[in-house]
């Protein structure tokens, strides 16, 4: 079977600590999957190190058949939204069209066309008229939707988002919940790092329970159960197996 | 005018404030870069670690030539520079800590060889030590030359590279992703830092180089909120402090012109940092204080409308000690109150007691709604 995400013995170590050990994902086309796990169980990492940010120690990925180095442009990547400096001195637009500096590739400049576009992605998170706002007065859920924009104009094949979710406010949840769901739509792969348990039913199709290990991985009903979740968080289930149970009825 | 006629007749003044003027320029316009990317101290390890990179030039060639030791002095600020990378890198100690350690060890080794130097039984050797604080005053036109030279071309590798630095400066995770090779840009741009500095170290000294890297940024940041602007601005500055301390050095004696520039470009920070819309300190306090006093009308406002709505009229009127209990934020409420009556929005019954105008309960209904959710809190 052709996957759109297929990773390998993917392990990360920092210092002798193993981060991420022995993590193999497959993820078929057109999916929309959770990764989650408690603080410090290697999602963010599991993300960093597909998209080679982070060294690994082991491990091979596979984007639609094909090594992640030759698939860049199908790929699209949305960073925690605190990894940045919002006091930047740059506007939305400018944000939004650094998502095209990649295929504009050296020495070029974005002109007309490379504005239109971002402007297009800026509709899609409801944030056409916030184009020329600078990015230091956005709320946090407007941070967010400008980064799924920037991500949103790579028109890529696969996207990695991690914690898009994040301190959102509900008007950019349901946006995001809303574009995630027309990305599965147009046949887009797209994988969230994700850590409101309660959602991932309603919001996911598969999910991925990760702490270092791989714990599970699969269609939300088949393993999205109270044993695979006491395996991830170890003892701080008592709100798990009430959220477990819930969901079985 | 007779600063101008002098900057026109005088060779040396002419020459020393156009080297100082293109050394601003281009320290300015990358320190924007440097600023953003909070790597504002990394210059000044830069240049600290320069030195002994230009006593080694010396003691190897014998010569005193500018090109000679400003190669000295850029290899050495390049290998500090890679050593700091490194260390923060491979061990445990932090990038402040590691620029600390490196700018001073390269630095005492620098002071150690100039002692060295200076203890030779040679006469060649003297003026070597202008590099601890310049001395803008020996410029001669082939130095002006070689600033000019390798200032331009500076110039036109950020103008090539303006979108890869930019998006080094705001997101290199994300860069990378797109397939910039992102280590490769943040050497070459460290590299351009590290020439654009040495250049600068005959006129304004290993000592006070890292002031012309950051401070026209700095003071730039202050006025604009576009990367393109910000960079010309700071480019400006540092053209301005230049000439300044330049002319300001030619015409008062003693006052030498290094350190004149520094405090030039400083006196730039300080009214920026003051005076700028939007992020300067004057401003912002204006703002606050008009905020502040917009909340506590509007505070003791809503006090006056929740008293006054448990009773039959909107009108009722209450005593100034209850609105003194009732405002947790906003301090006694005497001075609010009048200030309510000349807006038009509250009434003095007598002594003590105070009431809504009708324009005072509209406003009041209206700060509920937008504030509140139409509820009252009791």
């Amino acid at each position: 079977m052709d996957y759109a995400i297929d990773v390998r013995d993917m392990t990360v170590a920092y210092r002798e600590k193993p981060v991420l050990w022995d993590i193999d994902l497959q993820v078929p086309t057109g999916v929309l999957l959770a990764i989650v796990g408690p603080n410090g169980a290697g999602k963010t990492t599991l993300i960093k190190s597909i998209l080679g940010l982070v060294k690994s120690a082991a491990g091979s990925v596979l984007i639609h058949g094909r090594p992640y180095s030759e698939q860049r442009s199908n790929v699209a990547y949305v960073p925690q939204r605190g990894s940045v400096d919002w006091d930047f001195p740059t506007n939305v637009l400018d944000v939004v069209t650094m998502g095209l500096y990649g295929k504009l590739g050296w020495f070029k400049r974005p002109g007309k066309t490379e504005r239109v576009e971002a402007l297009r992605a800026l509709a899609q998170v409801g944030m056409e008229e916030f184009a020329d706002r600078q990015i230091s007065q956005l709320s946090g859920g407007q941070q967010q939707r400008v980064f799924l924009a920037r991500a949103l104009v790579q028109d890529a094949r696969v996207y990695f988002m991690d914690e898009p979710f994040q301190g959102v406010d509900a008007t950019t949840e349901r946006a995001i919940v809303d574009l995630l769901q027309s990305l599965r739509e147009r046949g887009r792969t797209v994988v969230v790092v994700h850590h409101d348990l309660q959602t991932v039913p309603e919001y996911f199709d598969r999910v991925m329970l990760l702490n270092v290990r791989k714990i599970a991985s699969g269609p939300v009903r088949d393993v999205f159960n109270e044993e695979n979740l006491r395996a991830t968080y170890g003892g701080r289930v008592a709100f798990v197996s009430a959220l477990a149970s819930k969901d079985d009825s | 005018m007779e600063w101008f006629t002098d900057i026109y007749l005088d060779y040396t003044l002419r020459t020393v404030a156009l080297g100082s003027a293109l050394l601003g320029i281009t320290a300015g316009s990358l320190g924007g870069f440097a600023l953003l990317r909070r790597q504002s101290l990394l210059g000044d390890a830069i240049s600290h670690a320069a030195l002994p990179g230009i006593a080694i030039a010396f003691l190897l060639t014998g010569s005193k030539a500018p090109l000679v030791l400003i190669l000295g002095a850029a290899l050495a600020g390049w290998l500090g520079a890679a050593l700091i990378a490194s260390v923060t890198l491979r061990t445990r100690i932090k990038y402040d800590s590691a620029l600390g350690i490196m700018l001073s060890v390269f630095f005492g080794f620098g002071l150690v060889l100039l002692t060295y130097i200076q203890k030779m039984p040679d006469a060649n050797q003297a003026g070597l030590d202008s590099y601890l604080f310049g001395q803008a005053a020996a410029l001669v036109q082939r130095d002006v030359m070689v600033i000019l030279g390798i200032g331009s071309a500076i110039m036109v590798m950020m103008v090539l590279f303006w979108k890869e630095f930019k998006l080094i400066s705001f997101d290199a995770d994300f860069g990378a992703t797109l397939g910039f090779p992102i280590h490769g840009l943040d050497r070459f741009l460290t590299g351009l830092f590290v020439i654009a500095i040495v250049i600068g170290l005959q006129t304004v000294g290993v000592v006070l180089m890292s002031a012309m890297i950051i401070a026209p940024a700095a003071a730039a940041r202050q006025w604009t909120d576009r990367l393109g602007r910000m960079i010309v601005l700071a480019a400006i500055f540092g053209a301005v402090s230049g000439v300044g301390g330049a002319i300001t050095s030619g015409r008062v004696a003693n006052l030498p012109t290094g350190p004149t520039i520094v405090l030039i470009v400083s006196a730039i920070v300080v009214i920026s940092l003051l005076f700028a819309p939007n992020r300067g300190l004057v401003f912002r306090r204006v703002r606050e204080w008009k905020a502040g006093k917009n909340l506590r009308v509007d505070a003791v406002l809503v006090d006056l409308y929740t008293l006054a709505s448990q009773h039959s009229s909107k009108d009722y009127p209450h005593s100034q000690r209850v609105l003194d209990v009732m405002s947790t934020i906003s301090g006694p409420a005497k001075r609010t109150l009048h200030l309510l009556e000349t807006l038009g929005l509250a009434r003095q019954i007598d002594a003590q007691n105070w009431s809504l105008t009708g324009k005072g309960v509209e406003r009041a209904q209206s700060v509920i709604d937008s504030q509140y959710g139409g509820k009252l809190s009791q």
